[in-house]
């Protein structure tokens, strides 16, 4: 018995150190990018001290918010303010999210404002620029937008982008989405089922057992005048997928069963169906055609 | 997940014929759970004073106490500030007042001292009492208290769509996060723990500079924020939420030209209502007293 406890915590020992050595080199890249940022933008000087948070500490930084990129297995993340006697402070953010899927993912978790040509994919907000390329999301703030603020962000966007060297791949998951209708800015690529919730209300329980280890993209289609919201999940295997297509079926699509596509109480459509370790919902569609089509197409893509 | 557990899904708001707003989310018969104090109506004061900032922009502590007085009178009923504040304390109570210190939008200052002067006025001994946010779990005021006074601006919220009264009592759990799911929605429940049930007397909602939408991880812009020059009070923290949500919502409205909910819905409020007994968010079981200014108001 006393030999199985040390082995186990010999294992919670090496379990815990290699985590604490992963977010350590994760913390040295990014101190490593530190290093080469720039220190002046237009008026704006960068202050003394940048601050490199992690997993726990981000909460101390961003409050509630920092459960997003923990949610998208954010790494570390770099945060440097520029600024200046008589401009409100520019706030430069950098996380490392460990790969590209998850910095393109926390980058869908936002999708309003308009497109900036930067990094591997930017938007702009009013007071709020954010991009992602390669493993990083990259977010510049400033508490209250001036044009010169809004210049200086956009240069600074410029930099930050070219001295990350490294492109990334999107989820392997988006190619299995029908093209015909896809609203590419409706895209959400995410993990769990909180974040599912923020974009989609489904449910109060996890009833597609979605967590750190499926992926799922969440898409809006718009096909001759009809509009219809996907839901493609890709589970570790077969066994976990059918699971949670029993749970769906039990907690929300019951009738599924016997009818196939399913009218919900407000005349919308919806439709489920499972093939190999993934799980696909046509959550809401404006007609049954629709939701039918959507669901055979993304079954025959994944053929 | 466990097959047996009752899931509420987006099929049941539908059936009940809600689309996924704040107002029609507020107070929806999920659980048809009320208890006795929710039979009453729920008294709400929303006071307003345009004066409550110069031309400047800089808050005068003067009328900002004059506006606490002045709601928690008309709340209580009672003739004056002095008396009102006597309903609510005792002299030998131990006073927690459970403030937030976000740092773009804290609890003003002169707001923590004016309800700090009034529980001295009371005869609240100084030592027993303590204003606090972040620390409240290691704070011995707050360990020892038998009395809360819950005070935080209105703001929009990441995870819970807004930083409301309720919600303000998730310091008082050592693992937040634990809440986060679902839109925050069971935050009703932290105020059944026992360090926490039955204490609160006072809610104090404050919608001087609201924060209606947010961008970015900081969640944050002054472009967002209007002078409101308002505080809500009531004894029912579901009362006063449910007001604010309102008048933020319309202020969305306004603001973006289009009907623009709340993101995402905050369903703590109803829920704290319909699954944990807190309070009453429905506006037709609250009954609220507007005083001051008049002008955009919102509600």
């Amino acid at each position: 018995m006393k030999k199985v406890l040390l082995i186990l915590l010999i294992f919670q020992t090496l379990g815990y150190s290699s985590l604490m050595m992963m977010q350590k080199s994760h913390a040295d890249e990014l101190e490593g990018l530190s290093a080469v940022l720039p220190s002046q933008v237009g008026v704006w000087t960068a202050e003394p001290k940048d601050r490199i948070y992690d997993t726990d500490t981000i909460f101390s930084y961003i409050d509630g918010a920092g459960e997003v990129y923990r949610a998208y297995n954010m790494r570390s993340c770099l945060s440097r303010r520029y600024s200046s006697s008589n401009s409100p402070a520019i706030v430069l953010d950098i996380f490392d999210m460990g790969t590209s899927e998850d910095a393109f993912g926390v980058f869908t978790h936002d999708q309003d404002g308009s497109h900036v040509d930067v990094g591997q994919g930017g938007l702009y907000r009013p007071g709020w620029l954010s991009f992602w390329k390669g493993k990083y999301f990259v977010s510049i703030y400033v508490e209250e937008e001036t044009a010169p603020a809004k210049k200086a962000m956009g240069e600074l966007a410029k930099v930050v982008a070219s001295l990350i060297r490294k492109q990334g791949s999107k989820p392997g998951i988006l190619l299995n989405l029908p093209q015909e209708g896809l609203q590419s800015r409706s895209i959400r690529y995410l993990h769990h089922h909180a974040l599912l919730n923020y974009h989609f209300y489904l449910a109060d329980g996890n009833i597609l057992n979605l967590d750190q280890h499926t992926d799922a993209v969440l898409a809006v289609y718009q096909r001759s005048g009809k509009r219809a919201h996907l839901l493609l999940v890709s589970y570790p295997n077969v066994a976990q997928a059918t699971e949670a297509h029993k749970t769906l079926l039990l907690h929300y699509l019951p009738e599924a069963k016997s009818t196939g596509a399913v009218l919900l109480e407000d005349g919308k459509w919806s439709a489920t169906g499972l093939k190999s370790k993934f799980l696909t919902v046509v959550l809401e569609a404006d007609s049954r055609p629709l939701a039918e089509d959507l669901l055979r197409e993304v079954l025959q893509n994944l053929s | 997940m466990d097959v047996g557990k009752k899931v509420i899904t987006r099929r049941d708001f539908i059936r009940v014929g809600s689309c996924l707003t704040v107002g029609s989310l507020m107070g929806l018969p999920i659980m048809g759970r009320v208890s006795a104090k929710q039979s009453e109506k729920s008294r709400v004061i929303l006071i307003r004073e345009k004066e409550v900032f110069d031309s400047r922009g800089q808050l005068s502590e003067t009328v900002l106490e004059n506006m606490l007085d002045e709601a928690v009178t008309a709340l209580m009923d009672a003739p004056d500030a002095s008396s009102a504040w006597k309903q609510l304390v005792k002299p030998t109570d131990i006073v927690g007042i459970k403030t937030n210190v976000w740092f773009h939008l804290p609890t003003p200052e002169p707001l923590e001292a004016a309800i700090w002067n009034r529980l001295l006025e009371v005869g609240v001994k100084k030592e027993n009492i303590s204003a606090d946010d972040r620390g409240i779990l290691g704070n011995s005021v707050f360990e020892r208290s038998t009395v809360l006074i819950n005070v935080r601006p209105m703001r929009t919220h990441h995870w819970s769509g807004l930083g409301t009264l309720l919600k303000n009592y998730i310091m008082f759990v050592p693992h937040p996060w634990m809440y986060h799911g679902n839109a925050c929605e069971r935050l009703g429940a932290i105020w059944q723990l026992p360090h926490v049930r039955g204490k609160t007397r006072l809610n104090i909602l404050v919608m001087l500079t609201p924060l209606f939408h947010g961008v970015g991880p900081h969640h944050f812009s002054s472009r967002y924020m209007w002078p409101y020059s308002g505080l809500i009070v009531s004894r029912d923290p579901v009362a006063a939420d449910a007001t604010g949500a309102r008048i933020i919502q319309a202020k969305r409205n306004v603001f973006f030209g289009t009907e623009k909910p709340i993101s995402p819905p905050p369903l703590h409020i109803a829920a704290a209502s319909t699954q944990f007994g807190l309070g009453n968010s429905r506006a037709d079981q609250i009954q609220l007293v507007k005083l001051g200014w008049k002008e955009d108001l919102l509600i």
